[in-house]
């Protein structure tokens, strides 16, 4: 009964890790973040707030909304990962002590 | 390589085939994915006095919630709602552990649906193991081809009731079969299909162990007292196979045969005897997986079962602790708080505004005048009319209002209004008060406090 070859459950490499935990947490943020802004603002005010000839719907500027805010955390958060993950190692000098 | 396999997110050959496995938490988890899959695809059906009882009007700016109606400015309502939802999870968490990643979250309830749909088109886990290991045939694409056509078919479904909440469905649902849908309707159902798909169809419990911030943090909210799922190290051990006609007791075994079933059922790939580790999502598989085999060794159940760390240590366990009691009040409090505020919740806000530019004018005839911006915000579905007072100081009147205001449904209107008095009466500051009245319903009546400034004596 013993399945020697299930065992082998592998983990997903770590930048494949990294780069779905940026995309989802940012996803989560961004989510987050459209909820607010436009209980806040209305997308059709805000059109004609920019540009007087820019006509964007409310559904074109909430998803233009949503896709600036997600673009937006997964640059934070995947910057914030990109240098955590390749900060230097100890030095030697802090090793030796 | 076939399609499957290229877009899997698990490393090729070493592809989780969680086992299936018949049980009690197995029917209580069929149970759970029924009914809440069954809720998520039948709640924008529902009519409530003739319009979707629930429906985000996003184009609308609305938001329908059975009888009530919530504008924008009512987002707060929201967020309260949101915080109550997150100590719920801390509280949940702290009482039966992870309850809510096992049997209730969408990322396994869908990728349960998405399991049964693959043991329906390719079989067992034994025969899916194989038939991705055969070479090519007819019969392999048609397995796997009918597997992608469920898959596909139930994730569209998924994606187009998910913009059902937020654009009428049945008119999406008219507009779907005559293939005449909105662009942005059109984008949103593919995004949130294809997310279901990818999720539920190949990530599963990769997503947990690796995307879920919940899953590295829930370990803050347990103690020694909370509900997991736990493995009886004492009484398992030594672990080992052996004959059914073994007494344990005299070959110096432990009641674990080792059999690896818990092992082979787990659909996050960890051994539970190992301890608990983060990746347990707490469905409960192995529990049933090992009761089974302790029902044919017949031992009695519950080597591996739902306890309590003190539990497992012979100690009691405490339910009602120092955090159910914190997070247990700040519950009642929040939910309390939002309750009563939605009750009293009037249809109508009255906002005064004092101009803040001049103290006040000096009229002929004695007069003193005070300009105000008066805001009547309808929170109701249909238009209202109004009619505007003021009161506080003897002969007080106002100017250039007419006597029925209007204000659409989900409106407001803006409007200055000159407040004027006899100067003997209006010395100093007096307090006065803002008055509307709905023309359609005398009982809907609401004040503003202000202040009217005239000269000193």
């Amino acid at each position: 009964m013993i399945d020697e070859e299930y065992r082998g459950a592998k983990q997903w490499s770590r930048d494949k890790q990294a780069v779905f935990t940026v995309i989802w947490i940012s996803f989560l943020s961004a989510a987050i973040a459209t909820m607010v802004f436009f209980a806040l603002f209305d997308p059709v005010e805000l059109s004609g707030y920019f540009d007087e000839e820019l006509d964007i719907s409310r559904d074109a500027g909430y998803a233009i909304g949503f896709f600036f805010f997600w673009v937006l955390c997964a640059f934070c958060s995947g910057v914030t990962a990109f240098l955590v993950r390749t900060a230097p190692k100890r030095d030697a000098k802090h090793r030796r002590q | 390589m076939s399609k499957s396999q290229s877009a899997s997110m698990y490393e090729s050959a070493k592809k989780i085939y969680p086992r299936e496995i018949g049980g009690r938490f197995d029917k209580l988890s069929k149970l759970a994915t029924i009914s809440l899959l069954g809720l998520f695809y039948a709640v924008p059906w529902v009519l409530w006095d003739g319009r979707q009882a629930v429906l985000f009007d996003l184009p609308e700016r609305k938001f329908y919630l059975l009888g009530l109606t919530l504008w924008p400015q009512d987002f707060p309502y929201l967020a309260v709602l949101l915080i109550i939802a997150a100590l719920s999870l801390f509280f949940f968490t702290a009482l039966a552990g992870r309850l809510w990643c096992g049997f209730a979250c969408p990322q396994t309830v869908w990728t349960e649906a998405f399991i049964w749909m693959e043991q329906f088109t390719e079989g067992t886990r034994s025969q899916r193991m194989k038939l991705d290991k055969a070479p090519w045939s007819f019969t392999k694409f048609r397995k796997k081809a009918s597997k992608q056509f469920l898959w596909i078919t139930f994730s569209m479904w998924t994606g187009f009731t998910f913009v059902a909440y937020f654009t009428p469905i049945r008119e999406l649902g008219a507009g779907i079969l005559a293939l005449n849908v909105g662009g942005w309707t059109l984008f949103w159902g593919l995004f949130y299909g294809f997310a279901t798909y990818g999720n539920a169809g190949y990530m599963r419990e990769q997503v947990c162990k690796y995307m879920c911030p919940y899953a590295r943090f829930q370990s803050a909210m347990f103690d020694k007292d909370t509900l997991i799922i736990s493995y009886d190290e004492k009484r398992g051990e030594p672990r080992g196979s052996r004959s059914r006609s073994v007494d344990p007791k005299e070959s110096g075994l432990g009641d674990c045969i080792d059999c690896q079933l818990c092992v082979q059922v787990c659909p996050t790939g960890i051994d539970i005897r190992e301890g608990l580790q983060y990746e347990c999502i707490a469905c409960a598989a192995c529990i049933d997986a090992c009761d089974s085999i302790m029902d044919k060794m017949k031992y009695p159940r519950g080597l591996v079962r739902y306890t309590t760390e003190h539990n497992l240590h012979n100690d009691k366990t405490r339910v009602l602790r120092p955090r159910m009691f914190i997070y247990g009040t700040l519950l009642v409090i929040l939910s309390g708080a939002l309750v009563t505020s939605m009750a009293m919740r009037k249809p109508v806000i009255l906002d005064v505004i004092r101009d803040r530019n001049t103290l006040y004018r000096e009229l002929p005839n004695d007069l003193i005048e005070n300009i105000y911006t008066i805001k009547i915000i309808n929170q109701s579905d249909g238009a209202r009319r109004f009619a505007l007072s003021v009161s506080g100081i003897d002969g007080i009147t106002l100017d250039g209002v007419q006597d029925e205001l209007l204000v659409d449904g989900g409106g407001v209107l803006s409007l200055p209004v000159r407040a004027r008095a006899h100067r003997d009466n209006a010395y100093g500051v007096s307090e006065i008060e803002f008055n509307i009245e709905a023309f359609d319903d005398a009982s809907l009546v609401m004040s503003e406090d202000s202040r009217f400034l005239g000269p000193t004596l």
